[in-house]
C-alpha cells in the first residue's frame, strides 16, 4: 500500500450566521495515495466545494470555518497551522484548478505574469527565469504559440484557453496534489473531453495525485482510481471507481448511476430521477440525510443515523441495508 | 349596508387581512421603522417643518427688528435665548425664521428638479434616439460647469430674488435624477410585461406613468430626499456668498456671513446657523438612506449572515 | 488609439462648443440684453448707439456669436465693463492660486482617503469603518465654509496658531513656509468635505474586488495577504476609483471655490463670486468657460487614464473608454 498523501479525518466545516453553525461539511474523512486521482461526487449543495476549500485552508476567507476533524498533508495536520505557514504549501506543493477559467484569471495582468507569480513567491525564481519557465508550462498544457499567448491578457483568450492556463499555474510549482474544483463544468463539451484529456496526461507524465470534485459520474467514470460518493454534507459512499460502478452499495449512489444517461436501460426507456431534491442544510431530516429520498428507507432510517461501514474490503458506505442486491444497479 | 352587518364585515376583511403578506409599503415601513436613525431623522425634520410653520407665534421678536441699545448681548440675556446680532437682532427668532426659507427653498427645490429630471429621463429613456441624444449631450454640458458656478453667473445674469434662487437651483438640479431614471428606463423598457402592455395597446403615455414609473419609485423618492438636503446647502452656500437671499429677509447662511464680519466681537453667533444647517440636511440623509434600505429588498438580508450568503451567490453559478 | 483620440477630443470640443452656446444665450437672455449688461446706464442715446456698434451688438445675433469665438480662439477674453482692463489678465493669476490650493487638497485626499479604503474593506464594520461613515455623514450635510468660519475661530482668533485668510501674510509674498501656513486651514476644510466619499469609494470598490474568483485564485497560489490586496485587488479596484476622480472634478472647483470665499484665497472662485457681485459679465463668463475646460480636460485624461491601467478596454473600441 502506498502512502497516504493526504488524509482527511471527520472534517466538520460551515457558515456561523445569525441562526447557527451552518453545517456544510459534517465528519467527512477522505483519503488519497501519491500518484492516485480520488473523485468527490455530488450534487450542488453537497458540500463538494466547502470541503476543497476546508483542504486548500482557503475557507476562512470565504466566510466560513473548519469546525473539527484534521487534513493530514504528508502527515502534517493543516488544520493546525497558521494560514502564514499553509501559504509556503498552498499553490506550491498543494494546488488548486478552479470551475470558471475566465473568473479565476486576474483581468490585469498577463498568462504569463499570473503563472510566472508562483514560481517567483514559491521558487525565488528571477523574473526572467520564471517567465521562461511559464511558458514551458503553456507549452505543457498544450497551448500553441505559448511565447505570444504568455503576453496575453485572459480576456483575449477563449474559456478552454484559459483553464489550460489555470492548470499551467496549478503545475507550475511542480505540485504533489492538485485539487480541481469542477474543473470542466463551465466549458463546452468537447473542451471539456479535452480538458480531462489534459489533466489525464498529466497525472501519467508528472505523476501528480488529483482530488477531483465534480458532480459528473461519467467524469468521475474516466478518471477516478477511488470515489467518495457526498450527500447534503457527508460522505455516504467511498471505495475503488471499479467498486463503486460494479457494486455500489448505496441507494443515493445507485440512483445517482442510474440517472446517468446511456449507462443503463434500452433506448426510449424513461431517464432514471431521484425523486425530490437535496435538502437545505438548514433543514437537514433527522437519522439518515437520504431517507426522504430513499426508495428503500425503514423506519430505522428516520431514527438513527447509519455509519459509514466498511461493507467489503475498501468500500465503505453509510445504509442501514447492508446487503444490497445487486440487480438495483 | 345595514349597521348590524357592517362591523361583521369589517371584521371578516381584517382578518382576511392579516392573512395576506404585509404589502410592499408596509414591509416597507415596518424595515424603516426599525432603522433608529432613519426615525431619529424624521423627528429632527418634523421638528424644524413645525418651528418653520408656527414661527410667527413662537418668535419672540421681530427678525428684522434692530435695536441698537442692545446689539451682540451673549444667550440667555433677558428675551433673547441665544443673544443678539450686532444690530440688536435677536438670532433665535431670526433662526426660526430662516428655517422657513431653508425648508421652503430644500422641498420646492427638490420636487421641482425630481419632477423636471423625472420627465426628461423617462423620454429619454423610453423613446431613445435623437430625443435621448440631445438631452444626454445637455446633461453633458451641465455636468462640466461646476453647479455652483453655473447657479451664481445665472444669478448674477438675472438678479438675485428669492423666486429666481429657486428656479435656477431647479434649472441645474435635475441631471442627477434624469440620469437615475434614463437608466432604469432603458433596463425596463425591454421587459416582458411592456411588450405585453403594447401589444393590448396602452398609450406610451399610459405606459410610462402607469407601468414604468411605478418600478422606478423606489430610486426616485430616495434621491428626491437627498435632493432636499442638497438644495438646503446649495441655498446656504449662495447666501453666504451674497447672491441669494437678501437683507432684510434672513436665512441661515446670510447669518453665517454676517457673522463670520463679527466673529472677532462674538464668535458663538456663527454656530448656531451652521448646526441647523447640519441638524437638517443629516436628518433628511438619514431619513433618505432609510428610504433606501427599506425600499431595496437586497438590503434587508442581515449583515451576520454575510459569509453564508456571499458563498451561495458564488457557488450557484454554476450549481456548485 | 489614434481613433479613440480623435474621437474623444471631437467630443469634447463638441461639449465645450455647446458650452459657449450656452453661456452666449444666458448672457442674451438677461433681462434688456446684453447692451444693460455692456452698457453704462448714463450714457447718452448717442454715445449708447457708438457704443453699440463698437461692440459689435448690433450685429445678428449668429455673427456677434461667431466674433466672440473668433476672440476667444484668438486669446482675447474681452474687456471688464468698469476699468476696461483685459479679462486674461485678470484671470489668469488665480488659477494658480486656486490650482495650488485644489491640488494640496486633492492630494491630501487621495494620500489619505485611499489607504483607510483598502483598510477599511479589509476589516468591515471595525471601529475605523464606522469612523469613516461617521466623518461621511458629517460631511455630506456640513457646510464646508461653516467649517471654515469655525476652524478660523478657533485655530486663527481663540488659539493664534494659524493665518486667519489670505494666501500670504504682508511682505512675506513667495515664501514657501509661509505659504504652507496658509494653506493649512483651507486644505483642511477641502479634504475633510472630499475625504469621507473617497474613502468609501475605495472601500466598496475594494470590497467588490475582493469578492472576485481571482482574489481566490491569488490566495490559493500561497500569495501572502498583502500581495493578495495591493497587487491583485488594488489595481482592480483603481478602475472605478478613476472614473469617480474624473466626474467629481466639477465638485471639486465648486467646493474650491466656496472655500476660497470663507479664506479670502485669491484664486479664481473668489473672483467669480467678486466679478458676479459686481456684474462683470465678460470675467464671468471667461472663468465659466475656463473651468468647462478644465473639467472637460480633466475627464479626459481619467478616460486615457482608465484605459492603461484595465487590459480590457480596447481604445479602438466604438463607444469610448467610458462607455
Amino acid at each position: 500500500m502506498a502512502e497516504k498523501l493526504l488524509e482527511v479525518r471527520e472534517l466538520t466545516a460551515g457558515f456561523h450566521t445569525e441562526r447557527g453553525f451552518l453545517r456544510a461539511v459534517d465528519r467527512v474523512s477522505l483519503s488519497l495515495e501519491a500518484g492516485q486521482t480520488l473523485c468527490v461526487v455530488g450534487e450542488s449543495g453537497s458540500g463538494k466545494s466547502v470541503t476543497s476549500l476546508a483542504i486548500m485552508r482557503l475557507l476562512d476567507y470565504s466566510g466560513g470555518t473548519i469546525a473539527g476533524g484534521e487534513i493530514r498533508f504528508r502527515g502534517v495536520d493543516l488544520t493546525e497551522l497558521p494560514q502564514r505557514e499553509v501559504m509556503r504549501i498552498r499553490g506550491n506543493r498543494l494546488t488548486m484548478v478552479f470551475q470558471d477559467p475566465i473568473s479565476a484569471l486576474n483581468p490585469v495582468f498577463t498568462a504569463g505574469d499570473q503563472i510566472a507569480e508562483s514560481l517567483r513567491v514559491h521558487k525565488g525564481m528571477s523574473p526572467k527565469a520564471a517567465w521562461r519557465k511559464a511558458v514551458d508550462m503553456l507549452r505543457l498544457v498544450g497551448i500553441p504559440d505559448p511565447e505570444m499567448r504568455a503576453g496575453q491578457y485572459p480576456h483575449e483568450m477563449s474559456g478552454g484557453m484559459c483553464q489550460r492556463v489555470v492548470i499551467a499555474m496549478a503545475l507550475a510549482c511542480d505540485p504533489e496534489l492538485i485539487i480541481a474544483d469542477e474543473p470542466t463544468t463551465a466549458l463546452d463539451v468537447t473542451v471539456q473531453a479535452q480538458i480531462l484529456e489534459l489533466l489525464q496526461r498529466l497525472k501519467r507524465e508528472l505523476r501528480t495525485s488529483i482530488l477531483l470534485i465534480t458532480h459528473d459520474m461519467g467524469v468521475a467514470a474516466e478518471m477516478a482510481d477511488r470515489i467518495a460518493v457526498m450527500y447534503a454534507g457527508a460522505v455516504v459512499e467511498e471505495g475503488t471507481a471499479a467498486a463503486i460502478f460494479e457494486r455500489p452499495r448505496h441507494p443515493y449512489t445507485i440512483g445517482l448511476l442510474r440517472s446517468i444517461p446511456g449507462t443503463t436501460g434500452e433506448r426510449g426507456t424513461e431517464l432514471y430521477t431521484i425523486k425530490g431534491g437535496i435538502p437545505r442544510i438548514e433543514q437537514l431530516p433527522g437519522g439518515c440525510r437520504f431517507h426522504p429520498r430513499c426508495p428503500y428507507a425503514m423506519e430505522n432510517c428516520a431514527r438513527e443515523e447509519p455509519p459509514l461501514l466498511e461493507a467489503a474490503d475498501g468500500h465503505r458506505s453509510a445504509c442501514w441495508l447492508t446487503d444490497m442486491p445487486e440487480v438495483m444497479t | 349596508m345595514s349597521p348590524s352587518t357592517a362591523p361583521v364585515r369589517a371584521a371578516g376583511e381584517r382578518a382576511r387581512a392579516d392573512r395576506r403578506p404585509p404589502g410592499l409599503w408596509q414591509a416597507g415601513w415596518r424595515q424603516f421603522s426599525r432603522n433608529r436613525f432613519a426615525v431619529a431623522g424624521l423627528a429632527i425634520m418634523a421638528v424644524f417643518v413645525i418651528a418653520s410653520l408656527t414661527a410667527r407665534w413662537i418668535a419672540p421678536y421681530d427678525p428684522t427688528r434692530i435695536d441698537m441699545m442692545f446689539p451682540n448681548l451673549p444667550p440667555g440675556t433677558g428675551d433673547h435665548l441665544l443673544g443678539t446680532d450686532e444690530l440688536g437682532r435677536d438670532i433665535f427668532s431670526r433662526l426660526l425664521y430662516s428655517s422657513q426659507v431653508s425648508l421652503l427653498v430644500g422641498f420646492s427645490v427638490a420636487i421641482a428638479s425630481v419632477a423636471i429630471g423625472t420627465l426628461i429621463g423617462a423620454v429619454s429613456g423610453y423613446f431613445g434616439g435623437w430625443l435621448d441624444t440631445c438631452f444626454m449631450r445637455l446633461v453633458d454640458v451641465m455636468n462640466a460647469i461646476p453647479l455652483l458656478f453655473l447657479n451664481i453667473l445665472i444669478l448674477a445674469i438675472f438678479g438675485s430674488e428669492f423666486s429666481y434662487m429657486i428656479l435656477v437651483m431647479t434649472f441645474t438640479g435635475w441631471m442627477g435624477v434624469a440620469r437615475l431614471v434614463r437608466g432604469t428606463f432603458l433596463q425596463l423598457r425591454e421587459m416582458q410585461y411592456v411588450e405585453a402592455a403594447r401589444a393590448i395597446g396602452v398609450s406610451d403615455a399610459g405606459i410610462i406613468f402607469r407601468h414604468l414609473l411605478r418600478n422606478a419609485s423606489a430610486p426616485i423618492i430616495v434621491n428626491a430626499t437627498l435632493m432636499v438636503g442638497y438644495a438646503i446647502l446649495g441655498e446656504s452656500a449662495l447666501s453666504y456668498l451674497g447672491l441669494g437671499v437678501q437683507v432684510p429677509q434672513t436665512s441661515w447662511g446670510l447669518m453665517l456671513s454676517n457673522a463670520q464680519e463679527f466673529m472677532l466681537v462674538d464668535p458663538l453667533q456663527a454656530v448656531y446657523p451652521g448646526l441647523c444647517i447640519l441638524l437638517v440636511v443629516l436628518a433628511v440623509n438619514f431619513v433618505g438612506d432609510g428610504l433606501r434600505d427599506a425600499m431595496d429588498p437586497r438590503k434587508q438580508a442581515a449583515i451576520a449572515r454575510r459569509g453564508w450568503g456571499r458563498w451561495r451567490r458564488n457557488s450557484s453559478k454554476f450549481g456548485n | 488609439m489614434t481613433e479613440y483620440l480623435i474621437r474623444r477630443t471631437l467630443q469634447s470640443v463638441l461639449i465645450l462648443l455647446l458650452i459657449t452656446v450656452v453661456t452666449f444665450i444666458l448672457i442674451h437672455a438677461a433681462p434688456g440684453g446684453p447692451k444693460q449688461i455692456y452698457l453704462s446706464p448714463n450714457l447718452s442715446q448717442a454715445a449708447a448707439k457708438v457704443q453699440e456698434h463698437n461692440l459689435g451688438l448690433d450685429r445678428p445675433l449668429p455673427v456677434q456669436y461667431v466674433n466672440w469665438i473668433g476672440d476667444l480662439l484668438r486669446g482675447d477674453l474681452g474687456y471688464t465693463f468698469k476699468n476696461h482692463i483685459p479679462v486674461g489678465e485678470i484671470i489668469w493669476p488665480t488659477v494658480g492660486h486656486t490650482l495650488v490650493l485644489m491640488g494640496a487638497a486633492w492630494l491630501l485626499t487621495l494620500l489619505i482617503a485611499l489607504p483607510w479604503g483598502i483598510y477599511n474593506s479589509t476589516s468591515e464594520y471595525g471601529l475605523s469603518d464606522q469612523t469613516a461613515s461617521f466623518i461621511a455623514y458629517i460631511g455630506f450635510a456640513m457646510p464646508t465654509f461653516w467649517f471654515g468660519i469655525i476652524l478660523q475661530e478657533l485655530f486663527a482668533l481663540k488659539w493664534n496658531l494659524l493665518p486667519l485668510s489670505d494666501m500670504w501674510t504682508m511682505g512675506k509674498e513667495g515664501q514657501i513656509g509661509d505659504l504652507l501656513l496658509h494653506l493649512m486651514l483651507p486644505v483642511t476644510v477641502l479634504t475633510i468635505g472630499f475625504l469621507a466619499s473617497y474613502v468609501k469609494y475605495a472601500r466598496s470598490s475594494m470590497l467588490e474586488v475582493l469578492d472576485q474568483d481571482y482574489i481566490r485564485t491569488a490566495r490559493a497560489k500561497g500569495l501572502g495577504e498583502g500581495r493578495v490586496v495591493f497587487r491583485h485587488a488594488l489595481r482592480n479596484a483603481l478602475i472605478p476609483i478613476i472614473t469617480v476622480l474624473g466626474l467629481d472634478l466639477p465638485v471639486l472647483v465648486a467646493g474650491a471655490a466656496l472655500t476660497e470665499n470663507v479664506f479670502n484665497w485669491p484664486g479664481m472662485g473668489r473672483l467669480f463670486v467678486q466679478m458676479a457681485v459686481a456684474r462683470e459679465y465678460s470675467v464671468l463668463m471667461a472663468i465659466t468657460l475656463l473651468t468647462a475646460v478644465f473639467v472637460i480636460v480633466g475627464n479626459f485624461v481619467a478616460d486615457l487614464l482608465y484605459a492603461l491601467v484595465d487590459p480590457r478596454v480596447k481604445l479602438s473600441r466604438k463607444g469610448g473608454a467610458a462607455a
